[in-house]
């Protein structure tokens, strides 16, 4: 029998089958079934590689440590009483010294209710890997349209005439929705890249503009300014749906592009010539990712360029849009699910007291009205010791965090951490108590991909040894705390679809998507999906934003470069990177061998000049430095970085390097521009120093 | 006959492809070569006229009902004449025999496609017919002048 699963990777949520055969089982292409994200069952090499998730070092049985490092195995009654135990203990004292982590890699139905969890025990501070990628976007684009998410699908990339890539290497990140790109261009679209540097994504681009990390915002006010002197912008569209547009005319109006071009080092004709051309189309779709959002500025960033996608027009019709690229498999869902600190299900807030009201009388419990910890404040706030304890669900901080080193002296500070994860992470190392989870492949339930586009997927192996699945841990963990209630006031709950109707019952979003019609229906349903007889919605903002007002509320954001800008000590700026074979922190495509051969390890990309006149030869052993440590890796000279301008993947773990400024509303930290300095190094001394990074915990 | 198409204009160098021809035949008989500005993947062609199966002195290579060109592994005896022989390099000799892309017999025999063609994400690679192909080429191109010929005729 193939059973249909989606894939445990990326956004675009692919699906594919599990097939069981007399060896073993069998990956099989999904191209009978229409409509799915993945036309025709395509994968990339993660999606070609999930079997691999089986490998032998999963965690099979739970572990409560004997010092750090040092586990023995013990029963689940035993695991689950002391997890429970000391929760209750420390949220008697003071439930903000609690901390929860929820996690874009597992279902909706977990997520649900590891948020639940936190909230009963009486605190908001729970939070997830969104903070840093697209926190900035969620908060941006609910600043300018009313909410946070991509406001049109796959399809209207497609259709679009004019497609704007903004830092986003799409065809690396997102390699199967990069098909919609193609498809466009071979239709006669124009593609426009803006990265700073020239990317797999930038062999597709008609317009390069490559400019310095950390100077988006110049950029887009630049596009702006030629878009309004030249009387570009979409007059009846501004007029009718849009406020804010005076103030933004007079803030972009010194944003000539010869100014614009000494700021980010793009020419200014191409700044013209790319303004006339996204502004002239017909229809035109932007697209972003890490690249914009991952700066102390990111909330500036996105509104910038939501403002330029309003002023445009480019939205709310078919083949227009703002497509903020997700990288993990449900980050929409888990943000959707308030597993953020400011949001109940469906982003009512916690501080409105109707809502609040809502959920106390849904859930049976009183609950905290004050915003709770994001995952960088938490890590400070844990280094102070007023964070005492982290409940960590299918996440990596020791590796993921900016300032990695700062992190695990925190996850070290804890009284107690509990981890609960599929395989062995260096994050688990540090935990007192680790709890086995199921794989997505191993376990059932429904999640969300980049384009709102709900699907379910199903159980197709049997978990190794005694991991349990998410939703399971999580609801034996709230009844031993205590929480016994039935329905939705306690957590007696027997399988995924029970939870999905509670979800349904008090997630406006998702009122109509019920686990039966996701059955039934594989290409799954978009929301807003208000009711079991919707159809769900694809496109968002066809006749209104979500705004009060029902406008769009046009940004006015000065440039301001990155926290931390080159000096005669750090001359380089580093800006970090992913490849297409890996993800995130290597959890689990570092446990594949057909990934592992073919992206064997990391490579600091540097301009020829900068490898000239810092003694880096290509293929030998550098350092890089910056204020917060030292990260050996070997050199690749290339011309894909501008001059002054080096990059490195972070999956090993070169977040030793970046920096954990944050941005002031959004709180993501700034990872993707810091100042460093480069040097040759011998092989031994390069391994030394990589062996003392491993020790300490911080490389993978 | 239909054979795999490769446009390397569309390739991501995402090596999907050799991925899933390595999962199922335990090596990739596909190999994406990557350069600064783009990527070409390249395997066997089968080619119509295929120097290898004229070169190898032992008939060791032969053509299935599709028109693959095929390795039968008792009569080859590994001298490296095809290795010599192909102009692509596809030839490998494993341990003491030949071995190269088969075009997926088991999926062909299901009516499915070639893993490599199914699975890549950007249609860099088809498996069709040449001439169809290159009708579908020339239809598309004619359809981009006509649109462009339709957005500048006035009163449409
Ligand atoms: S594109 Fe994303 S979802 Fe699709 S196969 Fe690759 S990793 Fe999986
Ligand atoms: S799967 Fe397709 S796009 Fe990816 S490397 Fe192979 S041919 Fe290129
Ligand atoms: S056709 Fe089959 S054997 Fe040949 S390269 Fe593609 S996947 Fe490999």
């Amino acid at each position: 029998m193939k059973v249909p699963v989606v894939c445990p990777y990326c956004g675009v949520g692919c699906r594919l089958y599990i097939e069981r055969t007399p060896s073993g089982y069998r990956l099989e292409y999904a191209d009978d079934i229409p409509g799915i994200p993945n036309e025709n069952g395509r994968l990339c090499p993660k999606g070609n590689a999930v079997l691999d998730l089986l490998s032998k070092d999963r965690l099979r049985k739970p572990l409560k440590a004997k010092e750090e490092g040092k586990f023995v195995e013990v029963s689940w009654g035993e695991a689950i009483k002391e997890v429970a135990e000391r929760l209750r203990e420390i949220a008697k004292d003071d439930p903000r010294q609690l901390m929860f982590f929820g996690s874009a890699k597992t279902f909706n139905e977990p997520n649900y209710l590891i948020q639940k969890l936190a909230r009963m025990l009486g605190t908001n501070n729970i939070d997830h890997c969104a903070r840093l990628c697209h926190s900035s976007t969620v908060a941006g684009l609910k600043a300018v349209f009313g909410a946070g998410a991509m406001t049109n699908t796959y399809r209207d990339i497609e259709m679009a005439d004019v497609i704007m890539i903004w830092g986003h290497n799409y065809a690396e990140t997102h390699p199967v929705g990069f098909r919609y790109v193609i498809k466009a261009k071979e239709r006669g679209a124009k593609v426009i890249v803006v990265d700073p540097r020239f990317t797999r994504t930038a062999w597709f681009s008609d317009l390069f503009l490559q400019l310095y990390p950390g100077t988006d915002i110049a950029l887009a006010n630049g596009i702006m300014h030629v878009i309004i002197k030249h009387g570009l912008y979409d007059r009846e569209f501004v007029e009718k749906r849009t406020v804010g547009f005076s103030e933004l005319k007079r803030t972009v109006e010194k944003y000539t592009p010869e100014r614009v071009e000494e700021i980010t080092g793009v020419p200014a004709e191409l700044i013209e010539e790319a303004a006339v051309t996204f502004a002239r189309a017909e229809n035109a779709v932007i697209t972003w990712a890490m690249g914009l959002t991952q700066s102390v500025h990111g909330y500036d960033n996105v509104r910038a360029v939501a403002t330029l996608i309003a002023i445009t027009g480019h939205i709310g019709r078919p083949g227009n849009g703002a497509s903020p690229m997700r990288g993990q498999n449900n980050v929409q869902g888990a943000c959707d699910l308030g597993v953020l600190p400011n949001v109940f299900p469906g982003y009512q807030a916690v501080t409105d007291p109707e809502k609040r009201r809502f959920f106390e009388e849904f859930w049976g419990a009183e609950l905290s009205g004050e915003v709770g910890l994001t995952t960088i404040e938490a890590t400070h706030e844990a280094e102070k010791g007023r964070v005492k304890a982290y409940y960590i669900m299918g996440e990596n901080p020791a590796i993921s965090e900016a300032n990695s080193k700062r992190a695990i002296r925190a996850l070290r500070k804890l009284e107690f951490l509990v981890v609960q994860d599929i395989f062995p992470t260096e994050t688990a190392r540090l935990a007192d108590i680790v709890l086995p989870a199921t794989s997505m492949l191993e376990n059932e339930g429904s999640l969300t991909n980049t384009e709102r586009r709900v699907q379910w997927s199903f159980k197709a192996l049997n978990p190794p040894g005694e991991a349990r699945p998410d939703w399971w841990i999580v609801s034996e963990i709230g009844k031993a705390i205590g929480f016994t209630g039935s329905g939705a006031r306690g957590f007696n709950y027997r399988s995924p679809e029970e939870i999905l109707r509670e979800i349904n019952a008090c997630t406006p979003q998702y009122r109509g998507i019920t686990p039966e019609r996701l059955k039934e229906n594989l290409a799954g349903i978009h929301w807003p999906c208000p009711s079991e007889d919707h159809p769900g919605t694809p496109l968002l903002y066809t006749e209104r934003f979500l705004t009060p007002d029902g406008k769009a509320h046009l940004a006015s954001v000065e440039h301001s470069g990155p926290a931390e800008i080159p000096d005669k000590d750090y001359p380089l700026i580093l800006t970090t990177m992913r490849y297409v074979g890996h993800f995130h922190t290597l959890t689990m495509t570092g446990r594949s061998e057909l990934l592992r051969k073919r992206w064997r390890e990391p490579f600091l990309e540097v301009h020829p000049d900068d490898a000239e006149r810092f003694k880096l030869k290509d293929g030998e052993w550098a350092v890089v430095e910056t204020r917060r440590g030292r990260y050996p890796v070997r050199a690749k000279v290339t011309k894909a970085v501008k001059r002054g301008v080096v990059a490195i993947p972070w999956h090993w773990g070169a977040n030793v390097l970046t920096n954990d400024a944050i941005d002031p509303v959004s709180k993501i930290p700034d990872t993707k521009a810091c100042a460093c300095r480069v040097r040759p190094v011998s092989e031994a001394e390069a391994r030394k120093l990589l062996d003392e990074l491993r020790e300490m915990g911080v490389v993978a | 006959m239909s054979g795999i198409l490769i446009d390397p204009g569309k390739c991501i160098a995402c090596r999907a492809c050799e991925v899933a021809c390595e999962r199922e035949h335990g090596r990739s008989f596909i190999t994406v070569f990557e350069f600064e500005t783009s990527a070409v993947p390249l395997n066997c062609r089968h080619c119509e006229r295929a120097p290898c199966v004229e070169a190898c002195p032992t008939g060791a290579l032969f053509r299935d009902g599709d028109g693959a060109v095929l390795v039968d592994v008792k009569k080859c005896i590994g001298c490296n004449m095809c290795v010599l022989a192909c102009p692509f390099g596809i030839p490998e000799i494993a341990g003491k025999i030949m071995v190269k892309c088969d075009l997926c017999p088991d999926r062909r025999a299901e009516g499915k496609l070639p893993l490599c063609v199914q699975t890549c994400p950007t249609g860099a690679l088809t498996y069709e017919e040449p001439s169809e192909f290159s009708m579908s080429r020339r239809k598309a191109y004619a359809e981009r002048l006509a649109l462009r010929r339709a957005e500048n005729a006035p009163g449409l």
